[in-house]
């Protein structure tokens, strides 16, 4: 069977989600940044959403990755294509880990993953999904080059912003250059 | 594209084999609906793909997890057993359940007595429980079936659950009850099969 592909960029490496994520994704789903994304979650829930981000792997054929410092190895979010059942559409996706902010992981991390979504999946646009007063998401999708375009309501994560990537060909025009 | 393969375990009328995308639609239908209901449900159609999502991922963390039982001849799906245990469970589960037009036809004995051996003999488990809700008197029964008994004395998850605990597998093998349990499977795949000295009245 494929294996989740490994990318790398200037200082990430984003490889699949494992065992030893159960600590990190536990601490991130205990503490308050995890409210934008559908926590707090307990132990048990927490464990249960690692499950679901490999699980996503097998369902659609892409998911999220785990982000690593290639320096250090620490692992500092979780970034990647997400479409669950009754997600408007394929999603890029980023959770940075609580310490880790204010660095540019999660951009420089998106990136990569748009552009596989781009150029090894085929995708011709994709979106991300923004709670409206998550400021640093916000500012993440807007230094991608996204635009804030509609709005879409979730039954268990409630309003959130969709905004819209450039498309590959904007990115091949002159967009900002998606692998760094 | 997981990261490791799941083990296919063939049994006399059976397949079992990992969750995939193409088995999803009978895991919804029973998860959203009442059937559901000793099994934490009913969910919503977006918590029921996660958690379909994250049977598949169990098998990545735990090294073992839930498979989905087929028919070995129309390849149908027809329930799903095998070792479960997310984070707020005190020991390591044997969990079954079988879609509901299929019921009573010994399937979700004949894979859980696969499921069971697979983990005694491949994975070296201990032993196993279930936790079962009380009024879930059919999975009680098949518990009953496979020579669990209620551990009193044993944690539960949450505590509107009971702990049976599973025969060891030295107390398994070579067993009366093994013997039974291969007895019944075989009755089931041919109902006129009757074994030699059975007795008449």
């Amino acid at each position: 069977m494929t294996s989740i592909p490994v990318l790398t960029t200037e200082r990430l490496t984003l490889r699949g989600p494992d065992a030893s994520d159960v600590a990190p994704i536990t601490t991130f789903y205990a503490s308050e940044r995890s409210h934008f994304v559908g926590g707090p979650k307990d132990a048990d829930g927490a464990w249960r959403q690692l499950g679901t981000e490999i699980g996503h792997w097998t369902l659609r054929g892409y998911g999220r990755w785990m982000v690593d410092l290639s320096a250090t190895g620490a692992t500092v979010g979780i970034v990647g294509l997400w479409n669950p059942v009754g997600w408007p559409e394929p999603e890029i996706g980023w959770d940075l880990f609580d310490g880790f902010e204010g660095k540019g992981y999660a951009t420089e991390a998106a990136a990569a993953a748009r552009a596989y979504a781009y150029d090894v999946l085929g995708w011709s646009t994709a979106i991300s999904l923004v709670a409206p007063d998550n400021t640093g998401s916000a500012a993440v999708a807007s230094r991608l080059g996204a635009v804030l375009e509609s709005s879409f309501d979730h039954a268990k994560l409630g309003h959130l912003q969709v905004w819209r990537h450039p498309g590959p060909d904007d990115l091949e025009n002159g967009g900002m250059g998606a692998y760094a | 594209m997981p990261h490791k393969s799941i083990p296919v375990i063939e049994t006399k009328r059976l397949v079992l084999r990992g969750p995939e995308a193409d088995d999803y639609p009978n895991f919804k239908s029973t998860f959203t609906s009442y059937r559901a209901r000793f099994m934490g449900g009913p969910l919503n159609p977006y918590e029921t793909w996660m958690l379909y999502a994250a049977e598949i991922g169990h098998w990545q963390i735990r090294g073992y997890g839930m498979w989905m039982i087929h028919d070995k001849r129309s390849d149908k799906p027809l329930g799903m057993a095998g070792g479960w245990k997310p984070a707020q469970w005190p020991e390591a589960e044997i969990a079954w359940i079988i879609w509901p037009e299929t019921a009573g036809r010994g399937y979700a004995l004949e894979a859980t007595h696969a499921a069971r051996r697979y983990f005694y003999d491949t994975l070296g488990w201990a032993g196993a429980v279930s936790y079962l809700d009380p009024k879930n008197l059919d999975s009680i029964r098949l518990a009953e079936r496979l020579g669990a008994k209620k551990d009193p004395e044993a944690a539960t998850v949450d505590g509107n659950d009971i702990c049976y605990r599973h025969p060891a597998p030295a107390a398994l093998r070579n067993s009366q009850l093994a013997d039974g349990i291969a007895l019944e499977i075989a009755h089931y795949s041919d109902p006129k099969y009757q074994p030699e000295g059975y007795a008449l009245d």
